[in-house]
């Protein structure tokens, strides 16, 4: 068959425009689930090697639950459970139906949450890298916790951090597509509406591909440009 | 005389730009001690590595026993690939880093290659490479892992595996390099008792000492070429080349 | 709680349990099948770009995209209707095992590579000195390094699999989580019927999680300082 490449276009039969904002929303989605996880991350990964028993146990359970199941049903357990609850909630405070939730809120929270698992592993295993001689020269010069946190341990653990993260972030915006189920039109969302109005199936599919594709070799190429700057006079052989 | 252990004429190796063996030639009989001798970058270990075909020679001969090679622009013909192997399972080859099967245990490194190479039974093979073991005095390692081995252990080890494929000759390639200063002796023995045995070897090493005592030739190789080449006393004692004199009298200094 | 609805719920979901587990077993067969291929093509200048290539398509973009384009996009070709592969392409089952192959031979391939990678040169060299084959020192050295190596990002993926399968739900197949789905448009009892589906998920990982360390410690006892 042939394509007819005007549906991608800019004009008035194209979608090109449509798809730009979709891509534009795929990236906005990506970066607020990724810093949600990021946090989420962090705290976790805190809590496991400095917390109580208890809260390191908290932290375990979170990490396995998150990683044992499937990113799709925890979106609809945000999504479809949130609903649920808010209209329980809601009705029986005396409001009115119907009730609904925000597909991007639900999304975001969900990714958040599957991503922070996953950041807590990678910044777990940044701060065991760090060699613990280091860490006693920072001691016997006399730095406290603080300091040593900051100018010891933090700037090592990033630099090997900081490609693993890179994939948490690739993880994080394919997962994203995930969130087209709940109707939020991003870039997958966006190009099922496409292929279903204009029935090219396959050329709108591989058009969602080719904005995927985009932006995670760009962000490949800026996790790359960091790894460089963060191992500059660290190791020797990558100056 | 009979067809030498190892016959090597002619050979050339370079890498890249780099000539590494600039025409090597060597015979060792049944029953030879010799020892490569010479500065780091003489070309002793890659000459060693060019005998097994680890390293393809650009140009030259090798032959062990009656099996030939002959290589051609550093390439091996299908031939060359068939008679490599045989090469290979009539000699023994030591490594500086032992190179140990870290999946394996002590006894099955022993056993792997004369029971997958050489097709041996398998009854037969533990039998012996358990007699093998208690020769470098190992038989308690027997179902040990090679990283729980010091590395003294890990080359004693090495040393029974090559022993096991029964070869004609036993190649070191600098075994005490890679070992602690106190695990060195153990090590020497265990290869000193081989020599004494009449086994057919070349030594590449460091330990002029050692190269000395139990060697019936030795070889000082300098820049891929060979400089001296004759009993033990006489290069050590006294060499005909300066460049020989200098090298092994600052050996010795060092060592004293 | 509502026990007798949840053990209902619970019952049904388990109906699903066998696709679940058919689609993952054989997507990681045809995958891991796939990455070997993979593997053995970047040997050549023309093969290592066409498997790198794969890797960067198949990693870049979602598995959603990849089973819609392969469900939805494929048809939309006459060559594709008309050939004899119609009759598997036109069912949602071969059109999802395929995605779901080609997806993890993706990230399979990577990790055998890393696997491989790890292979001591020494070992490799000791087996060629001892006369053996190209072939043998790949079957009894290279291979089981590069796989004792490999075995615990590889556990990994069987369980990202496993997970992935979910995505069939979307074109229209009955797996643990597409009934999960039906359930709920029947019901409207999300939260619960979710949280089911979720808990059957959990435990097939953690199966996964102690298969897979229970294999290494008999591969790889002197990783754990047992001295056989």
């Amino acid at each position: 068959m042939d394509f007819d490449w005007a549906l991608l276009g800019f004009g008035p039969e194209g979608w090109g425009m449509v798809l730009i904002r979709a891509g534009g929303m795929t990236l906005v989605v990506s970066i607020c689930a990724f810093m949600l996880g990021l946090v989420l991350g962090t705290l976790c990964a805190w809590a496991r090697i400095a917390g109580s028993r208890w809260v390191q146990r908290l932290a375990i359970g979170y990490t396995v639950v998150l990683r044992g199941v499937p990113d799709l049903l925890v979106i609809y357990l945000f999504y479809f459970g949130g609903r649920q609850v808010v209209a329980a909630v809601g009705t029986a405070l005396g409001f009115e139906g119907p009730f609904d939730i925000s597909g991007f809120v639900a999304g975001v929270l969900a990714i958040g949450l599957i991503s922070g698992a996953a950041q807590s592993e990678v910044l777990r295993g940044a701060y065991y890298a760090v060699p613990t001689g280091t860490i006693e020269a920072g001691r016997v010069v006399g730095m406290g916790r603080l300091t040593l946190f900051r100018r010891v341990i933090a700037p090592q653990a990033l630099t090997t951090a900081i490609p693993a993260m890179g994939n948490q972030w690739q993880s994080v915006i394919k997962e994203t597509a995930l969130i087209s189920v709940t109707g939020l039109v991003e870039t997958m969302r966006q190009v099922s509406i496409a292929a279903g109005s204009t029935q090219e199936h396959f050329m709108f599919y591989l058009a969602g591909a080719v904005i995927f594709l985009i932006i995670t070799s760009l962000s490949d190429i800026v996790f790359r440009i960091a790894e460089r700057r963060s191992l500059r006079g660290h190791q020797q052989g990558h100056a | 005389m009979s067809i030498p252990a190892i016959a090597v004429t002619g050979l050339h190796k370079s890498f890249g730009a780099n000539a590494v063996l600039r025409g090597i030639d060597l015979k060792a009989q049944d029953g030879d001690v010799i020892s490569l001798i010479g500065a780091s970058g003489s070309g002793k270990s890659t000459f060693l590595r060019c005998i097994p075909m680890l390293e393809v020679p650009d140009s030259g001969i090798v032959a062990v026993g009656e099996h030939v090679i002959e290589p051609r622009g550093g390439i091996l013909s299908r031939r060359d690939k068939v008679t490599a192997r045989t090469i290979r399972s009539e000699l023994g080859f030591v490594f500086q880093g032992f190179n140990l099967w870290p999946h394996r245990t002590v006894l099955e490194n022993v056993i792997e290659a004369p029971i997958h190479v050489q097709g041996r039974p398998r009854a037969e093979c533990v039998e012996e490479a358990e007699a093998l073991l208690d020769k470098v005095g190992l038989s308690d390692k027997r179902d040990a892992w090679p990283v729980h081995l010091s590395g003294g252990q890990q080359q004693r080890v090495a040393i029974a595996r090559a022993l096991a494929q029964h070869p004609r000759a036993l190649l070191f390639d600098e075994p005490t390099s890679a070992l602690d200063p106190e695990l060195v002796g153990e090590v020497l023995k265990v290869i000193r008792s081989l020599a004494e045995e009449g086994r057919t070897m070349l030594i590449v090493t460091h330990e002029m000492g050692f190269a000395r005592e139990v060697s019936s030739r030795t070889v000082f190789l300098h820049q891929g070429l060979i400089e001296e080449d004759g009993h033990p006393d006489q290069v050590f004692g006294n060499p005909v080349s300066d460049r020989c004199r200098a090298f092994v009298s600052g050996h010795f200094q060092r060592n004293r | 709680m509502d026990t007798e609805f949840l053990s209902g719920i619970f019952l049904k979901l388990l109906t699903g349990l066998p696709l679940t587990l058919n689609l993952t077993a054989l997507s990681l067969l045809g995958g891991g099948m796939l990455a070997l291929l993979l593997n053995l093509m970047r040997a050549s200048r023309l093969g290592n770009t066409i498997a790198a290539t794969y890797v960067f398509v198949f990693r870049g973009t979602p598995l959603l995209i990849q089973i819609f384009m392969i469900y939805y996009g494929l048809a939309s070709f006459d060559a594709v209707r008309s050939s004899f592969l119609w009759p598997f392409l036109r069912e949602p089952y071969w059109c999802g095992l395929l995605a779901l192959a080609l997806n993890d031979a993706a990230y399979t391939s990577e990790i055998l590579r890393g696997g491989l990678r790890a292979v001591p040169q020494g070992a490799v060299e000791a087996g060629r000195v001892s006369g053996m084959s190209r072939i043998m020192v790949m079957r009894r050295i290279v291979l089981p390094l590069a796989m004792r190596q490999a075995l615990p990002a590889y556990s990994n993926e069987i369980i990202s699999m496993l997970k992935a399968t979910a995505l069939v739900s979307t074109i229209t197949l009955l797996d643990v989580t597409g009934l999960a789905r039906a359930e709920v448009s029947a019901t409207y009892r999300a939260v619960e019927i979710f949280l089911c589906a979720a808990v059957i998920y959990l435990a097939l990982s953690l199966l996964v999680t102690r298969g897979a360390g229970w294999l290494e410690r008999r591969l790889s006892p002197y990783k754990f300082g047992v001295s056989a």
